[in-house]
């Protein structure tokens, strides 16, 4: 060939080779908290891969608490990874922070709303704070009454239904409190509960109460939300019928109840996991609607999604939505939910393995009908640091209702120091 | 006569020879030291970029109720820890300061602890206190006695854990008691018995004195290290109950890692170090007044 066709041909190689290059092989990062589904996170991956050739999906694994002190860092140096897990505690921030890509023109365009749960996502979007939709949940998850039907056979007591009240709850409770071996302590509690946020919400929000004031984003708690907190606190203080937090302190929280020493618990519904784990086939146990309170109208349950968010400085926005779709439901099966969690994608839930026949509870379908309510949190910005959660658990809110029920307060006490320490946190991150 | 004041030290390969010691000190030490001091004057979230505050961190801390108790938390826990371990760590070297068979197989288990990994040690006696089936509360419930709630309860949980460091570290110390004792000549105690000293008055009159530079060593130590107590608080409280447990050095890192106000964390962190400081000032100031060497 002629001297200048050559460098045009090499010219033009070059360029297809590099559009070429550019048309396939797109990796996207995927960053998750689920170390107990690493297995299935790859199975999905090298699912979407064989459907989607060209796109590569590398998945990163690690426990929350690393998780979160990392990808601030990437966040702040603006290198997110393209899909990551997000929770309600955070969202709010990163939100407002501009953190989360809108997902709006995708959701309208590229998304059959009547294929998920719509209450959800729009659940996500309040509790996001930007009128955006920013996040995709994948699942949702509630908060249950857990209860020991081998404990209620025993007392000769009928199971807890949804028309059951406080007074119920509170007449089995103390019927349900047991000293097996006679010695002049308690063995077998009727209810056990301290300040955690899974095991105090449910309550407020069963009396239709509230303790965040939305409008003005202060701490303060309505009549009901206080109600509902004496209520429990009666529990430990008066009836006698649950132990203050100290006696509990041997504890993992989350084996007290499939341990047998406790008859009735509340807290997270993805604890149906752990149950099955820890009783295994020593006892028969169920769940249902945490009883509704005095002011309660049975529309509220105290629940929350967990989702997955795409970066905003994502290079391959569309396939990271893709992706992001078909992990929240498309292309997921029952086996990757832990047992409790509830999918958005309606076709999953509402299939026959949601019931996990043969396994407790056997009425796993009250979720299903909890997710059709309307869902209540009391998550703000800063909310670890004045709800005191994780690591700060023995602080902030839930350190009051612990030195309430271990009688280091009163119960007056309590709410006027809540008060103080909540608000002069709140205060600080919505001047 | 050379004249006194900081010069260089001339010849260079010392220096290329330090070099890679140097660096990794000024990149892991001193860099971040000093990136802290900055921090803390600054309020980020590692979300966004840090905003210069200037002395509001500062402010907020000595405003706060909660961190003035954990400042009283701190200074109580390092009192009990530094009494401790010196009077057991003491009488723990005198123990084994004897040629008998087994003192070296106690030395090494008095030792154990110091070498255990601190969440090890936090967890196993979380279980020997827990209020059911813990083996110290069965222990006292069949001697007829009704035990406290050891972590539980915020009167005792902060001595309890005190006193978990100081049986876990008492070995160490008891290694540098041990050779301060045997680094005291034998001729001065049976001097000293020769002049009609019984075994307590040698103790108090002759060993005590001699042992003064190592006294003022391990409290020293124990001062710096009484205030690293991260890792037992970690396994075993939190911080808490109603941060009845929470000291400097775990507000830190609650600060920083769960709260994530880096600024703020930094400043905590400046406070303790000047506390930790001052005490070692203080302590070096007194040195020139009860350490007697004996060369």
């Amino acid at each position: 060939m002629r001297n200048g066709k050559m460098p045009f041909l090499a010219l033009l190689m070059i360029v297809f080779a590099t559009v070429g290059a550019a048309a396939e092989d797109v990796t996207l990062q995927w960053w998750s908290w689920d170390v107990e589904l690493k297995a299935q996170n790859e199975a999905i991956i090298q699912k979407f891969q064989a459907a989607n050739p060209g796109v590569k999906v590398e998945l990163s694994t690690m426990s929350t608490s690393e998780y979160w002190t990392k990808i601030r860092l990437l966040a702040n140096q603006k290198k997110l990874p393209d899909v990551f897990e997000m929770s309600s505690g955070y969202i709010e921030e990163w939100a407002k922070e501009k953190l989360l890509l809108d997902l709006g023109p995708y959701i309208e365009k590229s998304f059959d709303k009547n294929d998920y749960y719509m209450s959800v996502f729009d659940a996500g979007k309040e509790i996001a704070g930007t009128g955006k939709y920013v996040a995709v949940p994948f699942a949702l998850v509630t908060t249950v009454l857990f209860y020991n039907m081998d404990m209620f056979d025993k007392a000769g007591l009928a199971y807890p239904t949804d028309k059951w009240t406080w007074e119920d709850f509170r007449t089995a409770a103390k019927k349900l409190t047991v000293d097996t071996n006679k010695d002049g302590n308690t063995d077998q509690w009727g209810f056990w509960f301290y300040g955690r946020y899974a095991h105090v919400e449910p309550w407020v929000f069963a009396n239709d109460g509230d303790l965040i004031d939305r409008t003005t984003m202060a701490y303060k708690p309505d009549a009901k939300a206080i109600e509902a907190m004496r209520f429990l606190t009666d529990l430990v203080l008066k009836d006698k019928s649950a132990p203050s937090k100290m006696a509990m302190s041997a504890y993992r929280q989350q084996d007290i109840f499939p341990q047998g020493v406790s008859a009735m618990w509340v807290d997270g519904s993805w604890n149906i996991d752990n149950n099955r784990t820890v009783a295994d086939k020593k006892m028969r146990w169920g769940i249902a609607e945490i009883p509704a309170g005095p002011s309660g109208n049975r529309k509220y349950v105290n629940g929350w999604p967990d989702y997955f968010a795409i970066s905003p400085f994502t290079k391959n926005a569309d396939a990271a939505w893709k992706f992001a779709k078909f992990i929240s439901g498309e292309g997921l099966d029952m086996k990757m939910y832990m047992a409790g969690k509830i999918p958005t994608y309606k076709s999953l839930t509402e299939s026959p393995a949601f019931m996990d026949k043969g396994l407790m509870p056997a009425n796993k379908d009250l979720l299903i009908k909890q997710a059709a309510k309307t869902f209540k949190t009391s998550y703000t910005l800063g909310w670890s640091e004045w709800r005191g959660y994780g690591a700060a658990e023995n602080l902030g809110f839930n350190g009051v209702i612990d030195g309430i029920i271990d009688g280091a307060m009163s119960f007056d006490e309590g709410m006027k120091t809540a008060d103080k320490n909540v608000n002069k946190i709140l205060q600080r991150y919505y001047k | 006569m050379a004249k006194r004041g900081l010069r260089w030290y001339g010849p260079l390969a010392p220096w290329i020879l330090l070099a890679p010691t140097l660096l990794g000190l000024i990149v892991f030490r001193i860099v971040p030291i000093g990136g802290s001091l900055y921090l803390s004057f600054t309020d980020w979230n590692l979300l966004r970029n840090p905003e210069f505050v200037g002395l509001e961190n500062y402010k907020e801390a000595f405003a706060d109720p909660a961190f003035l108790q954990v400042v009283e938390n701190t200074l109580f826990f390092s009192l009990i820890y530094v009494v401790g371990v010196m009077v057991l760590g003491l009488a723990l070297a005198v123990l084994v300061n004897r040629k008998m068979r087994g003192s070296n197989f106690f030395r090494a288990c008095y030792y154990l602890p110091v070498v255990t990994s601190a969440v090890a040690v936090g967890i196993v006696w979380s279980w020997m206190l827990s209020p059911r089936y813990g083996a110290i509360n069965l222990l006292l419930e069949a001697l007829g006695i009704k035990p406290p709630y050891w972590l539980g309860d915020p009167a005792w949980a902060l001595p309890t854990v005190a006193f978990i460091q100081v049986w876990k570290m008492a070995g160490y110390y008891m290694m540098i008691f041990l050779a301060g004792l045997q680094d005291i000549p034998l001729s001065v105690k049976e001097a000293a018995i020769v002049d009609g000293a019984n075994p307590r008055q040698t103790f108090f009159r002759v060993t005590l004195p001699m042992l003064s530079p190592t006294t003022f060593f391990v409290f020293t130590v124990a001062l710096i290290d009484s205030f690293k107590n991260f890792e037992l608080i970690y396994a075993m409280t939190r911080g808490g109950p109603q941060n009845a447990t929470n000291t400097l050095v775990y507000d830190v890192y609650l600060n920083a890692f769960v709260h994530y106000r880096m600024g703020y964390s930094s400043a905590v962190a400046y406070i303790l170090m000047a506390i930790v400081g001052f005490a070692t000032l203080l302590n070096f100031y007194v040195k020139k007044h009860w350490v007697r060497t004996q060369y």
